[in-house]
């Protein structure tokens, strides 16, 4: 079933256009990784399904992006759900520089989603369990998010970004700055979180697209060059530059 | 004379930097690898000319006038006069020396005059002599010992290290010895008011101490319930903290505003102009205070029916508050400025608003920095003289009532030591205690600001 639809996406910074006609289905459940040298928009477009690109103000994007047959780019649609819908873990790790407890309620607190301290409490834990890391903080649940481990901080955003329940997670690059050990913990709990949620990730790492998706998305020059399932893109491209790419002959 | 003398030292500086390099270019044609670039050969010699005419120089300027009035009150010193006398005399030559002498002029004086001009003379032109040879010895010795092998880089990566510390050595000192000069007179003004009467008397009347005869004793009695320092630290906290309520939201909300809001075009605008508020003279503002906002209360005040000073401590707190608000404006601006975007945007991800990421994310992780600009904006309001002399009057009221006029340790400061004074005077040294006192007070707010500041910097870099 197809979750999220691009049409006709462009993107431009200033005068700039950085994505060019993007067009691209989303299975639910599953894993899309999109792949592509530096620099070729594959993160510009996943900030798209957020609307993240609103912050930057120079930036303006055009073409229609459906979610669940709806026009998130549509004036009447609501940045604040829309974000409830869509969580979105980045890059380097970025806990907000509160305790552990206060960075998972912190979606929870701003969208209502508890009424008493029990239920907060229940939030927290269910989230913390999900991401994998309830065994090693239960304890110290009150201690500040920033002491953590690079890996434990990054599982503690997937944990902030899960705990609104939303339907899609958007992962841009979250392991470049983990170890294989955590980046390991990190792709075993993407698995794990595919069967409730749709996940796109964004990645530099071939193998990780390999390991860790169902269909992938390869991006170069800000367009979409070709996608389709994992092992398909891998085994037997159709493009060249898809070809190339994939063995490591150019990017 | 020593105008000449020095421009001559410059010029012999660069001399010897030329030569240095030529010896080196020199060096370098023979095919020799120097140790250093030939400038570093260059400075090299221009610091062993320096250094000679620097000692040389400092030498003479503490000696010379002890060496000179050894040798011309030499002549007296058998002759049974006392200490003072010899003093006097010898400065009695002096001044005659100059032309500046109006009293009689005795022979002895006549005589010790122009010796002590005969001196004089003597003593520039051999200073002269002595640090001309001085420094030609010492650069040919250098210049002679320079080959393409010696060390010239680290003596002068080492004398540089040294000048830069000397300066920093100079105001770490003035701030050491204006400490010193507070303690000495301080200490003495407590030796005649009693340290629980200033801390803890509510009757500051300095005034008092003004009227007495300077032929009659020093009696400690008399100046009970004349330095009770309560109403005047009252003011001053009062004042300050009148400041502050003006300047905490305005600054705190043009902050927030300049950093979170503001596009870049505003900003760039707008931070300047708010700057410029920094600019103005604190004169200024006192000014503005006494004549405009003084007046203009009194005013508004009476057609409500309240009665309110023309000086009065609203007036003067909240102009200062003006005055501070780019301080707290600015610091916060740049605070919050640096609370990196990553969470931001980890804030607006989970579909948080401006507003709630501003107040649930940004505002705390930038709250230290916050709470240090606004400390050193009250150690500025602590601080602050010339808008309280001006708009606040000097009665040191006991009041908490904004609409009368009070007065702060600053003002009092002033009040104390403006027009005639004489030293040893328990009424000038009660200037020097208030002085140590504000000094404690700004020094206790500014360690505790930078320590909060500098927490916060280790959280982020």
């Amino acid at each position: 079933m197809i979750k999220i639809k691009a049409k006709d996406v462009d993107v431009f910074y200033g005068k700039k256009q950085a994505l060019f006609n993007i067009s691209l289905d989303i299975e639910e459940n599953q894993v899309t990784a999109l792949i592509g040298p530096s620099g070729c928009g594959k993160s510009t477009f996943l900030r798209c399904l957020n609307r993240m690109n609103d912050v930057i103000d120079i930036c303006s994007v055009k073409g229609e992006i459906l979610i669940n047959d709806f026009n998130i780019n549509d004036k009447s649609c609501d940045v604040v759900r829309l974000r409830e819908k869509i969580g979105m873990v980045f890059q380097k790790p970025n806990p907000f520089p509160k305790t552990l407890y206060e960075n998972v309620s912190y979606g929870p607190t701003i969208h209502g989603m508890a009424q008493s301290k029990q239920e907060m409490d229940e939030i927290v834990e269910t989230s913390l369990k999900k991401a994998a890391l309830w065994e090693e903080v239960k304890d110290r649940l009150h201690e500040p998010g920033t002491g953590l481990s690079g890996g434990q901080q990054q599982r503690l955003c997937i944990a902030r970004a899960i705990s609104v329940r939303p339907e899609v997670i958007l992962m841009d690059e979250p392991c470049s700055a983990l170890d294989p050990i955590a980046t390991a913990q990190i792709e075993e709990l993407i698995d794990e979180l595919k069967k409730e949620h749709t996940i796109i990730i964004v990645t530099h790492s071939m193998a990780q697209a390999a390991r860790v998706s169902q269909n992938t998305g390869f991006f170069h020059l800000g367009q979409l060059i070709e996608h389709g399932s994992t092992d398909k893109i891998f085994k037997n491209p159709d493009n060249k530059k898809t070809q190339d790419y994939i063995t490591g002959r150019f990017g | 004379m020593n105008l000449i003398l020095f421009t001559f030292i410059v010029l012999l500086g660069f001399t010897s930097y030329y030569f240095g390099r030529k010896k080196a270019y020199t060096i370098q044609s023979t095919k020799k690898r120097l140790t250093a670039l030939p400038q570093f050969y260059g400075y090299y010699l221009a610091i062993w000319c320096a250094i000679p005419a620097f000692i040389i120089f400092s030498l003479w300027a503490i000696f010379e006038p002890t060496i000179v009035k050894l040798l011309i009150l030499s002549d007296y010193s058998n002759q049974g006069y006392l200490d003072d006398e010899l003093n006097l005399l010898y400065e009695k030559s002096k001044a005659l020396s100059r032309g500046q002498f109006t009293g009689e002029i005795t022979p002895f004086i006549e005589a010790s005059a122009e010796k002590y001009l005969s001196l004089r003379s003597i003593a520039q032109s051999s200073k002269v002599v002595i640090v001309l040879s001085a420094i030609i010895a010492s650069v040919a010795y250098a210049y002679k010992r320079i080959s393409s092998n010696s060390r010239t880089r680290e003596p002068v990566e080492k004398f540089l290290n040294a000048v830069l510390f000397t300066a920093s050595l100079a105001a770490i000192l003035t701030t050491v010895g204006i400490v010193f000069s507070l303690i000495f007179q301080t200490i003495d003004f407590f030796k005649v008011i009693p340290l629980f009467d200033f801390v803890f008397g509510t009757h500051w009347y300095p005034a008092k101490a003004f009227v007495r005869d300077s032929s009659e004793a020093l009696d400690p009695t008399m100046y009970s319930d004349t330095f009770g320092a309560v109403p005047i630290f009252a003011g001053t906290f009062f004042i300050a903290f009148i400041a502050m309520c003006v300047a905490i939201p305005i600054g705190l909300m043009s902050g927030i505003y300049l950093a979170e809001y503001a596009s870049t075009k505003v900003r760039q605008y707008a931070k300047p102009l708010i700057e410029i508020l920094a600019g103005i003279p604190t004169v200024v503002y006192g000014f503005f205070a006494a004549l405009t906002v003084g007046p203009f209360l009194k005013e508004l005040g009476t057609s409500m029916g309240l009665e309110v000073s023309a000086e009065s401590a609203l007036a003067a707190g909240g102009v200062m508050g003006i005055m501070i608000i780019p301080f707290i404006s600015s610091l916060s601006d740049d605070v919050i400025t640096s609370v990196p975007q990553s969470l931001r945007d980890g804030s607006y991800a989970m579909g948080a608003t401006k507003s709630e990421t501003i107040k649930r994310v940004i505002f705390p992780a930038a709250l230290p920095g916050i709470v240090g600009s606004i400390l050193l904006g009250v150690s500025r309001a602590v601080g602050e003289t010339m808008i309280v002399v001006m708009a606040s009057g000097l009665a040191a009221n006991l009041t908490l009532n904004p609409l009368e006029s009070t007065s702060t340790i600053t003002a009092q400061i002033v009040v104390i030591l403006i027009g005639d004074q004489a030293f040893g005077d328990p009424k000038t040294q009660a200037a020097f205690a208030l002085g140590m006192s504000l000094f404690l007070v700004t020094l206790c707010l500014n360690i505790v600001a930078l320590r909060v500041v500098k927490k916060y910097r280790e959280k982020y870099e």
